[in-house]
């Protein structure tokens, strides 16, 4: 080891006890070196920092178990496509039931006066889950509260394999957007990510202001989602 | 081996640092979560060899490592026109140097594009992540001195290219 490499073995802390105590007396008779040493510091602070803000779990995959499930249960070719999309988001909350809108009682969306509103486990979803708590053991994470130019509550959710956009509409949540990924395994990552381009396109264009923070989300759920 | 449940815990924890270790090789948010998520990917499907009680992180950050020098290579062959344009765009960016003691992402990561690739896995895992030197001679299948020698040369050429904070 040269000295130039024992000397940042110290600053990184990796030296054995008896030499970092030998190079922290070099330093200490060296201002040149104590310099150098400070310098490097900051800019390892400064570095640490810069990155802090990609350090978020946004882009996380949904939930490793459920995406396994999804993928040994893909969806038949040949439905039409709301059914497809609709059943994908079924696989997505790990439900196994097809969606028709004939009995099927757990299904997520159902369809009432030609509009899809969610049901039972989406429905709920929607009416209990906060995005503020932790809702990794969730099959279906709440992504962002906001109103749309109508002043009615919207919220995104995420299952496994789909992700959409429901509005508050008197005591319904309607389907304003779903978007199920039937594509190749890396599209499900990249739709898991939070970051499935129709999604975010159709928030932008129905958002009014803000989404809501956490303190928001809280009162909202208190009145009813209203 | 390893359970899917432990595996996925192991997964879900160390996922901050995946991405920033993926940002950090790729200087840019569109590669870095395809990285991250393909590493992920991959992980998944050779979970086998990973063992519960060893280290999940340097393994995942070996996977990733690996998956990025193969899109370097295949960039490399099919696109080098694309990184001419990615030189171009970083050498027009230059956030007002020197009237700023802050480091922000953006100059982060222009500085970040200067290092040779061999430079920049090791400064992105023991300075930026903090991984020690043997763990990240392990990940990279280095021996330490190589580490450590890469790093020194490579943090000299970072300290320079920041802007020394300290010289006034």
């Amino acid at each position: 080891m040269t000295e130039e490499d024992e000397f940042f073995a110290w600053l990184d802390g990796e030296l054995a006890p008896a030499d970092a105590v030998r190079v922290e007396a070099r330093v200490a008779g060296d201002s040149a070196l104590a310099a150098e040493a400070e310098a490097h510091r900051e800019m390892t602070a400064g570095l640490r920092a810069a990155f802090a803000p990609v350090m978020t779990r946004r882009s996380e995959v949904v939930d490793f178990a459920a995406r396994r499930v999804a993928r040994a249960r893909r969806i038949p070719a040949g439905l039409p496509q709301w059914a497809a999309i609709a059943a994908t988001l079924v696989v997505g909350l790990g439900l196994g039931t097809m969606v028709g809108g004939r009995g099927g009682s757990d299904a997520p969306v159902t369809i009432e006066g030609g509009q899809m509103v969610a049901a039972a486990a989406l429905d709920q979803a929607l009416d209990r889950q906060l995005a503020s708590n932790d809702q990794s053991g969730e099959p279906l994470r709440i992504g962002l509260t906001f109103r749309n130019r109508q002043g009615n509550l919207c919220r995104s959710f995420s299952g496994d394999s789909a992700s959409g956009l429901a509005c508050r509409e008197g005591e319904q949540w309607r389907i304003e957007g779903l978007y199920g990924s039937s594509g190749a395994a890396s599209g499900d990552y990249r739709m898991a990510a939070g970051g499935d381009p129709r999604l975010a396109a159709l928030v932008d264009g129905v958002i009014a202001g803000e989404p809501l923070d956490a303190a928001g989300e809280v009162a909202a759920q208190r009145r009813g989602w209203r | 081996m390893a359970t899917q449940s432990e595996f996925d815990r192991e997964l879900r924890a160390h996922w901050p640092r995946l991405r920033r270790f993926a940002f950090a090789l790729s200087r840019n948010a569109a590669d870095a979560d395809d990285l991250v998520q393909s590493a992920a990917e991959r992980a998944m499907r050779s979970a086998a060899q990973w063992q519960a009680g060893t280290r999940f992180d340097s393994w995942m950050f070996r996977i990733t490592r690996n998956l990025w020098i193969d899109t370097v290579r295949a960039r490399g062959r099919h696109a080098a026109r694309f990184v001419a344009e990615e030189q171009g765009a970083s050498v027009g960016f230059d956030p007002r140097p020197g009237t700023e003691a802050a480091i922000d992402l953006s100059r982060a990561m222009a500085a970040l594009e200067r290092l040779p690739e061999e430079q920049r896995e090791v400064v992105a895992l023991i300075l930026i992540d903090g991984l020690g030197y043997r763990e990240t001679a392990e990940a990279l299948d280095l021996p330490i001195g190589t580490v450590s020698s890469r790093l020194v040369r490579g943090r000299k050429a970072l300290l320079t290219l920041l802007g020394e904070t300290g010289n006034d």
